[in-house]
């Protein structure tokens, strides 16, 4: 039968059209949501525009497909997914911390971008060849049917990772002592060592965190993604969109962003007329969004 | 068109013969004491299509093994192009000026003839690729894959839906990259052209990887029955969970060669979705098919895999060894691109169309496909015969 | 500046035309080929070293741009369009540009680290689209044809050796000019730059349709050299390898392009040659541009630094004030400079100026002393533009300022000097005072650092130390003429000598340039020694106002001032 058992009756009318199609993009934007609040993490606490988070991520998922390829139980293999994430978040932040604590927010920018190209193209030599890696689904089936569409479990954990995490974020920095320290440090490292926090080490739990968080993302999402190592890596675009809604401060703004962007994802997909032009549309709003919200915003900070 | 090869070689031989009007015929020769072959694939980078070119190299170095052809050695060498167009340029501008190689054969790379095919012109070095991808493979004067390539097996698959599986709404949802948007709509329209129908969706749009959704919600809301789609590998398991995740039933989904491996169909075991592939050759998992004997033996001796890119090298090695057999006199660019250039028709166990050169502007002389489904975590072959395009 | 940056200029153009001529005569065929990707992707690179080597501006999508060029001129070609590559190449450029704009627009609010994002989502959309359109004329084998006269691989080598040279001449002799020196303030301290009157969105737009233009151009040489392209040429992830070989190699210098567009070209010839996975350049890109970030040195900056050891210094020329050859006094009439009514500025509950009043008559030296965190920067930020909102009203000679930007508010005549330093330490002494004084002659800029304290004009500003950038952003203040110079504790650093010195200057800068002075400083002995009269600020209120001896002497004055004196004057 044509269409399969579950064709909405309604579906000639345009509304539902465009509603279906957003709520397609849903399990996308879950994912865009919670590398964006990742994101958000990263630059309030150690003041890295993190290019190479996606990256870090795509890291931790690998090894989890790979043991998995290797015998290892599906939960073991996550977790083992998750450290290594941790590990390489922690290893890339130690060249930040390690050299760049003083410097400028553009050239830590500078320094994540020359580590996504370097990891992505180590990344892509150990995970590439013939074959792709399979990914199995860590959380498999769907929670219920919207607009006549199926939303998975795995979107929906994304989806309360996202919120989870931004929760946490949130209660961490605003509540927690470690969080207070991690603020000054990000606004002054030199003087908060001086004050006697442990710079060196604090950085390095919040990419350690970062990284793990990200990993954690990138394998419930992997299996609906057809992933390749770049592929995951350049996530990062959508994620860092998303944060930037969010004006890299709010991560309430930036989870609705990255949702959001998901969301517009879906709907350009059933915009007739677009052609090859769709893939623009996103990058569009997010201009059009950013131009809006910043357009107080005169002096790079302390330039 | 199955005449046995030594048939073909004695016909050759004679018609050189009369030619030259000589009553010797010496066979190839080379002055400076080998014959010097390259493949530009690509190795490193998004994806690795190495096999090919190895399992080209496996054939050469048992030749070699055995005395090289009429005592010339086939110096064979692979260079990789990162999927990076410069890499590429400068890689076949190496083999045509410094290496000095005859002809170009077994390569397999994402974009390699889209970038090269205008030197190979200019310098007048002919290919024999062993894995064409992208639309250029067929569409040059110098190139001539022994593959059918993702444009031809799109028209296949097609053919396949409407005649075999008598679906109605065919649609196809391709991923586009590297400027191939025009091939598979060149392709689609031949589809058309042969059945006189229309597709019900065309959607050039899907991202190679990305969240498949939207578009598998698309295919059935549109009413399709059978989808077609370019996907790669992990591609194809992405959109068959997706669908699954979706619940959706009654699709067929029609997938290319890329999606014919092991792996994806272990992958895909627990899947009720009716799942398609069309192959290059001989559907390489199918170990007790008389056509793959040679190939497997051939393989299993240079201890390569038995996977469809070995294929493609085997066969692209099979043709030039053919070719530089039928020279009498030395072996250079020109006596090569003269063999070619007349070169019969000639028929291989592992495809399903002659291969042939020729003079032709652009050279697509593979036009046949088998058909394998998903069944149980296993490929099965669905259509026993070769479908071939009819090439009206 | 302008001859230094001709010679510099003629420098550049003449070795790369010696060394690229030798060289096509000198290697064979295959290498000549190599050498022209060289110069293609150094050409792009150059593109790349303006946005961010002198604007410091991070641009992810280079080679979008590259793509614009190339299609344009791949369709030109298809149509028929007279001209030829040369012209084609021009539009190609030209194409390019607005999309450069485009992008740079959003640059002009958004910080700079956002715009490194908007980029590279550009990149990401432009990406599908490109894959999307199969090159002009590919389907048809139609090729881009070479240039007449230059169509073997030699002769297309010099033609794309020509347009190299072109363009990094004409970058060095914009890098001499105002427009290059605002880049490099702007890369260093927006603010600086503003207060020097530079409008950062039109310098900053301008980076980044000229570097737009240049990435055309790069594109559009492109398909000249291979004859047709695909959208692999022009991959997001293709940019941000090649940022990071910019950044390595340091590619806003033409040496430091050519250093990138070798290792671009070379390595994969390389590790061909080794038999080495090709994937090896990518990572080395990455940690050499890390090394570099992590120096603050790039490639082409170590040579130079190198070079510059090398090649002995010449003497530095005693230079002799001659008066005569200062810029003429500008008379900017009777009309009070500046005056402030009811000023007040809050830091959410912290009240940093309370009512503040205070005038500095035309052709005076006004004092504004007190103790630290008394509200003097802060009297100063509001009077220049720098804060985002306060009360009160602010006039320059009768004139409100109300709403006026920081650099309409620098045009208009109101000029500072910084407490910290904002100097963009690749400037040289002189091209900062040009930038500084919006132009000068050479005498007068001579005659100028000559006043000031006998500075080298050719000398680096990172070259000096930072007692002297304070006399030398002073210099530049007062070589403008303003209307009112703002001088934020000059003294800082100076000896006690110097410091008297510098009174004397202060004092005469009336006389000599015509402009008022607000002084702020720490040092009594400085602000007696130029000021007739004086304002006291303490924790935002004026206490005090009046000429100097007289309010110097007053006990609230003591009272709020006496020991800050102590430890600061020490």
């Amino acid at each position: 039968m044509p269409g399969g058992q579950a064709r909405p009756a309604i579906s000639g009318l345009m509304m539902n059209l465009y509603l279906t199609a957003a709520v397609a993009g849903l399990a996308a934007g879950g994912a865009y949501a919670l590398l964006g609040v990742c994101a958000v993490f990263t630059y309030r606490l150690v003041s890295v525009v993190n290019f190479v988070g996606a990256a870090i991520g795509a890291a931790g998922a690998f090894a989890f497909a790979m043991l998995v390829e290797q015998g290892l139980p599906i939960g073991v293999g996550a977790l083992a997914g998750v450290i290594v994430g941790a590990a390489v978040g922690i290893g890339v932040g130690a060249i930040v911390t390690k050299w760049f604590a003083e410097s400028p927010a553009s050239t830590k920018a500078a320094v994540a971008v020359a580590l996504l190209v370097g990891l992505a193209a180590i990344g892509l030599r150990i995970t590439g060849g013939q074959h792709p890696h399979d990914f199995p689904e860590l959380i498999r089936g769907s929670a219920f049917r919207l607009a006549g569409v199926e939303v998975t479990n795995a979107s929906v954990a994304t989806l309360a990772l996202a919120v989870l995490f931004t929760l946490a974020a949130n209660l961490f920095l605003d509540r927690s002592h470690t969080g207070l320290q991690l603020r000054a440090l990000s606004e002054r490292p030199v003087a908060a060592e001086l004050i006697g926090i442990p710079v060196h080490v604090l950085s390095l739990w919040v990419w350690g965190v970062g990284g793990a968080a990200t990993a954690l993302a990138l394998i419930i999402i992997a299996p609906q993604r057809a992933p390749n190592f770049l592929a995951l890596s350049l996530l990062v675009v959508p994620a860092l969109a998303a944060a930037l809604i969010g004006f890299f401060r709010n991560f309430w703004v930036t989870l609705v962003g990255g949702v959001a962007m998901g969301m517009i994802e879906g709907l350009a997909s059933v915009i007739p007329g677009l052609g090859e032009y769709r893939t623009a549309l996103p990058f569009l709003v997010i201009l059009a969004v950013l131009l809006w919200s910043q357009r107080g915003a005169r002096w790079d900070d302390a330039r | 068109m199955s005449l046995k090869p030594t048939a073909v070689l004695l016909a050759s031989g004679l018609a050189a013969a009369t030619w030259s009007g000589a009553a010797f015929a010496a066979g190839p020769t080379c002055p400076d004491g080998s014959i010097k072959l390259g493949a530009i694939s690509t190795i490193t980078g998004p994806a690795d299509f190495s096999e090919v070119p190895k399992a080209a190299k496996t054939m050469y170095d048992a030749v070699n093994r055995a005395g090289g052809v009429n005592g010339c050695k086939i110096d064979y060498e692979i260079a990789d192009d990162k999927a990076d167009p410069q890499v590429a340029a400068q890689a076949a501008r190496d083999f045509i000026d410094n290496k000095k190689v005859v002809a170009m054969t077994g390569g397999a790379s994402l974009l390699e003839c889209a970038v090269n095919a205008p030197t190979y012109k200019r310098a007048n070095v002919m290919s024999v690729h062993g894995l064409g991808v992208d639309p250029v493979c067929f569409n040059s004067p110098n190139i001539a894959p022994v593959n059918v390539g993702p444009y031809t097996l799109t028209t296949a698959m097609g053919l396949f839906a409407t005649n075999k599986l008598k679906v109605k709404n065919l649609c196809a949802m391709f991923i586009i990259i590297g400027g191939t948007q025009e091939a598979y709509k060149a392709a689609i329209a031949r589809w058309e052209q042969l059945t006189g129908q229309k597709a019900k969706l065309v959607d050039l749009t899907v991202p190679i990887s990305g969240d498949y959704t939207p578009f598998v919600i698309k295919a059935r809301d549109a009413g399709c029955d059978a989808v077609i789609s370019n996907a790669i590998e992990p591609g194809v398991v992405a959109w068959v969970k997706t669908a699954d995740a979706q619940k959706i039933g009654g699709i067929n989904w029609l997938f290319l060669a890329p999606g014919y491996t092991v792996e994806v169909a272990k992958t895909l075991a627990d899947s009720k979705q009716p799942i398609y592939a069309g192959t290059e050759w001989e559907p390489y998992t199918d170990r007790n098919s008389p056509a793959n004997k040679d190939w497997i033996a051939a393989m299993n001796a240079g201890k390569r895999p038995l996977t469809a890119f070995s294929q493609g090298g085997y066969l692209s090695a099979e043709v030039m060894l053919d070719v530089i057999k039928s020279i009498d006199g030395p072996v250079t660019r020109d006596s090569i691109n003269k063999a070619l250039a007349s070169m019969k028709p000639k028929s291989y166990p592992l495809a399903g169309s002659p291969y042939v050169f020729g003079t032709a502007d652009r050279h697509a002389p593979m036009q046949s496909t088998k058909v394998v489904k998903l069944e149980k975590g296993a490929w099965t072959v669905e259509t026993k015969d070769w479908l071939v395009v009819p090439a009206k | 500046m302008m001859r230094a940056s001709l010679r510099s200029a003629a420098t550049v153009a003449i070795a790369t035309l010696v060394v690229g001529g030798v060289a096509a005569g000198v290697l064979p065929g295959y290498w000549i080929y190599l050498a022209t990707a060289v110069l293609i992707t150094a050409v792009n690179l150059l593109s790349i070293g303006i946005v961010e080597g002198r604007t410091g501006m991070i641009s992810l999508c280079q080679l979008s741009f590259a793509g614009v060029g190339a299609w344009t001129v791949g369709y030109l070609n298809v149509a028929g369009a007279p001209g030829g590559l040369p012209l084609w190449i021009l539009i190609g450029g030209l194409a390019a540009m607005p999309f450069g704009i485009a992008i740079g627009l959003p640059a002009l609010r958004l910080r700079g680290i956002n715009l490194a994002i908007v980029t590279l989502g550009f990149a990401s959309a432009f990406d599908a689209i490109l894959a999307a359109n199969t090159f002009p004329g590919q389907t048809q084998f139609l090729q881009v044809p070479r240039p007449y006269g230059f169509d073997s691989d030699e002769g297309y080598f010099l033609f794309v050796l020509i347009v190299f040279v072109l363009i990094a001449a004409a970058l060095e002799l914009l890098a001499g000019a105002r427009l290059g020196s605002s880049w490099l303030a702007i890369r260093h301290s927006e603010r600086a730059a503003a207060a020097h009157g530079v409008g950062i969105p039109s310098a900053k737009l301008r980076a980044f349709a000229i570097s737009a233009f240049i990435a055309g151009v790069a594109g559009g040489l492109l398909a000249g050299y291979l004859g047709t392209l695909v959208a692999d040429n022009f991959t997001m992830f293709g940019s941000l390898s090649l940022f990071a070989v910019a950044t390595m190699a340091g590619a806003q210098y033409a040496e430091g392009a050519i250093i990138g567009g070798a290792l671009v070209t070379l390595f994969p010839e390389l590790l061909r040659r080794l038999n080495l996975p090709q994937d090896l350049g990518n990572v080395l890109f990455a940690v050499g541009a890390v090394q570099a970030l992590s120096t603050g040195e790039t490639i082409s900056e170590s040579l130079r630094r190198v070079r510059g050891r090398l090649l002995r210094r010449r003497a530095t020329e005693t230079v002799v004030l001659n008066r005569a050859d200062l810029p003429r006094r500008r008379d900017h009439g009777a009309a009070p400079a500046l005056t402030v009514r009811d000023l007040s500025v809050c830091y959410g509950a912290v009240v940093a100026l309370d009512d503040v009043d205070f005038d500095v008559p035309a052709g005076s030296v006004v004092g504004l002393i007190g103790p630290n965190g008394a509200g003097k920067s802060t009297l100063i930020d509001a009077v220049t533009g720098f804060l985002p909102s306060y009360e009160g009203s602010i006039e320059l000679q009768g004139k409100a300022l109300e709403g006026l930007l920081a650099h309409k508010r620098a045009q208009l005549g109101v000029r500072r000097t910084w407490q910290t330093n904002r100097i963009a330490p690749d400037l040289s002494v002189g091209a900062y005072l040009m930038l500084a004084s919006g132009g000068l002659t050479t005498a007068q800029l001579r005659a100028a650092l000559a006043w000031i304290g006998r500075l080298d004009p050719d000398q680096k500003v990172a070259k000096i130390d930072a007692a002297t950038r304070r006399i030398l952003d002073v210099a530049g203040v007062v070589a403008a003429r303003p209307a009112l110079a703002l001088l934020d504790e000059p003294a800082a650093g100076q000896s006690y000598d110097e410091a008297l010195r510098l009174a004397a200057r202060i004092a005469e800068i009336p006389a000599v340039f015509g402009s008022a002075v607000l002084l702020v400083d720490h040092d009594m002995d400085l602000v007696r020694a130029a000021c007739a009269s004086v304002t006291v600020l303490d924790f935002g209120r004026v206490i005090a106002s009046g000429p100097t001896a007289k309010v110097l002497e007053l006990p609230a004055v003591k009272t709020a001032y006496l020991g800050v004196d102590e430890t600061v004057a020490a």
